[in-house]
């Protein structure tokens, strides 16, 4: 590409830099990919510990398939069909080979594709969590924006009460308080089960709202805590709030235009390294709930030791870990010039 | 992933920045109350835990005879279970392996990961990316699939419940060490020892070790609360402490399968849990304020 036919750019730029150069040469993009980068081998490492946690696990899928009744020739003929008896190295190859061009084996239990049951069960996890998430993330904002407003009102001092307790509430013991209030009392509520969304929305949302409130609820505790402090603190300390007090900003103007934006990283963070959490959390509560969702699976799977689909949740954990990480990275390139200008 | 490369002022862990503020018109008084009770909570707990179990009747073998008994029964102060043992006497047996474990778990935590940390953030270079992506590695790792398959490989017991959890508060204790450390070491004492020709060894054990120490400690007592809240969920799934031994997730648990009948059962070891949990995160909380000397 030559210099004449390169569009027109507005500013100072060098347009005898081809734009293929100085894109690559933006340092937004730089860290993004060293991002990538680097998440790559922290996702190998984890199916490496994995498949090694596994390996330690006494007993396999045969002897779990064949009962206790089983001959010990009728295991090692089942341990050879399914390829039980090769070394972990190796099978820890094959399956790496595998699931890098999207083949994650099959189920040594049921025998079903495992992408096909990740399809089947992470969309039940995917609206746990998202809805949990969404919710919980709109209910803080506003909560902790008011409380912030006036440290030390009376809003402030309940918000603070109540989310001081909520955190400490474990989610299976709030999963079940919430049962026995709004499904065993009142009978509002399902108490456990899951209806798919092809059989109507409310039908639907009803099996979902005390799962996602038993996860959503902490998060939310954890959520305007930790932006109303972050909040009292810049608005304290900050010299950037008292010039624009000096200048005549209002009150709320200073909390949100000003405050609020330092405050939103913080917050990006924290929601970032929660999201990783967050599936975690889904196990317990998929299990008292009897939801059809991916933490259900991976209990299941340990208790019958189908390690390769324990292997694929992990690994979904991990890259939604992963990948949580790298959207707060991206979101402070977006929001912070000091990034994207590569000040530093 | 490390968030803390970024160039931004985060610190390492999010549970350590929120809502440290202290309110300048509050007395000192009040900021001592806000230690005082939370650990006179702890420690009435404690004690209770501790002794209870040694006048109370067994927590196992009851009689069936003596099922589900009301509250303020005779000599049954909570009542009986289905299997007519005495709630109180399991509530505080429970509390004593929930309590036992946490402690061993976090003091394991805090060694292991506060050297790993503090010689991370100390020495830096290829030490420090070797070690910090290790631990991304656990912390990108679901713990809770970590702690199961942990537990299922060596099958539940108190032993493997504080291993399988150990390996979960560890690389959170060295990211707390490694900021600390990483704010220590442009301090001008920090110079001065490695001046003088101090030991590498000898200055992490005798000049950081203390200085990091308060901020590991107050960790601990929020990663308390954190301890007992999954050993109850490890116990809870029956991969924690087994039955018929008591412990809070597993009475919880199995209080569960008759909730709608006797919700007592569900209800006093989730207010143990409660209390107890919400002491060590208030007396965190109040602690860390000190601490930021505020």
């Amino acid at each position: 590409m030559t210099a004449a036919t390169l569009p027109r750019v507005p500013g100072n730029r060098d347009p005898r830099v081809s734009r293929g150069r100085r894109v690559a040469g933006s340092p937004a993009l730089r860290l993004i990919v060293k991002r990538v980068l680097m998440a790559i081998p922290i996702i190998i490492g984890v199916t490496i510990l994995a498949s090694w946690v596994l390996s330690l696990i006494p007993g396999n899928a045969a002897q779990q398939l064949l009962g206790p009744q089983a001959t010990p020739e009728d295991i090692a003929l089942l341990e050879e069909q399914l390829g039980l008896n090769e070394s972990g190295v190796s099978r820890y190859l094959d399956w790496l080979g595998g699931a890098v061009t999207g083949d994650l084996g099959q189920s040594v239990v049921s025998g079903q594709e495992v992408s096909d049951l990740l399809a089947e069960r992470l969309p039940v996890s995917g609206e746990l969590v998202g809805l949990a998430f969404v919710v919980s993330l709109l209910v803080a904002l506003p909560v902790a924006l008011f409380a912030a407003h006036r440290p030390n009102g009376v809003f402030d001092r309940i918000s603070m009460v109540i989310s001081t307790v909520g955190l400490s509430v474990a989610n299976y013991v709030l999963a079940l308080i919430l049962v026995l209030i709004f499904a065993v009392q009142l009978g509002w509520l399902p108490a456990i089960g899951y209806t798919p969304l092809s059989e109507g929305l409310w039908a639907n949302l009803e099996g979902m709202i005390l799962p996602s409130a038993a996860i959503g609820i902490p998060l939310f505790c954890f959520y305007t805590r930790f932006l109303r402090g972050d909040l009292v603190d810049q608005m304290q300390q900050e010299e950037y709030v008292t010039t624009a007090r000096a200048k005549g900003v209002g009150s709320w103007q200073v909390l949100l235009r000003h405050a609020f934006r330092n405050s939103s990283f913080g917050l990006i963070t924290v929601v970032g390294l929660n999201l990783g959490a967050l599936i975690g959390g889904t196990v317990i509560v998929e299990s008292i709930f009897a939801l059809p969702g991916i933490g259900q699976m991976l209990l299941q799977a340990i208790n019958t030791r189908d390690f390769i689909v324990v292997q694929a949740v992990v690994v979904v954990f991990a890259v939604v870990a992963v990948v949580a990480n790298l959207i707060v990275d991206l979101l402070y390139v977006l929001l912070d010039p000091r990034i994207r200008y590569g000040s530093r | 992933m490390a968030v803390a490369d970024t160039p931004i002022s985060v610190t390492d862990h999010p549970g350590l920045e929120h809502g440290h503020e202290e309110e300048p018109r509050r007395g000192k008084w009040r900021q001592s109350l806000g230690t005082w009770i939370p650990a006179g909570m702890i420690a009435l707990i404690l004690l209770a835990c501790v002794f209870g179990p040694l006048v109370l009747p067994e927590p196992t073998g009851g009689s069936v005879l003596e099922s589900n008994l009301p509250a303020l029964s005779p000599g049954h102060l909570l009542g009986t279970d289905p299997n007519g043992n005495d709630i109180l006497s399991r509530l505080l047996n429970g509390g004593r392996a929930s309590l036992f474990i946490a402690a061993a778990v976090n003091v394991l935590g805090l060694v292991v990961g506060g050297t790993l940390g503090a010689l991370s953030g100390y020495v830096g270079g290829a030490v420090d990316t070797t070690i910090m992506r290790l631990l991304d590695v656990l912390i990108a790792f679901p713990s809770l699939v970590l702690t199961l398959a942990v537990a299922q490989a060596l099958g539940p017991s108190i032993t493997n419940t504080i291993l399988a959890l150990a390996f979960f508060s560890i690389p959170a204790f060295a990211r707390v060490a490694r900021s600390a450390v990483l704010r220590l070491r442009e301090m001008p004492f920090m110079a001065a020892a490695q001046i003088s020709g101090t030991s590498t060894g000898r200055i992490l054990f005798r000049h950081l070790a203390p200085n990091i120490a308060p901020q590991l400690i107050t960790f601990g007592m929020l990663g308390m609360g954190i301890v007992i809240i999954i050993e109850g969920a490890l116990s809870f799934l029956g991969l924690g402490v087994p039955d018929p031994a008591p412990s809070w997730g597993n009475m919880v648990a199995t209080g569960q399968l008759s909730l709608s009948a006797t919700p007592m059962l569900v209800v006093w070891p989730s207010l143990a849990l409660l209390i107890t949990v919400l002491s060590f995160n208030l007396l965190g909380e109040n602690l860390r304020s000190r601490w930021s000397g505020r």
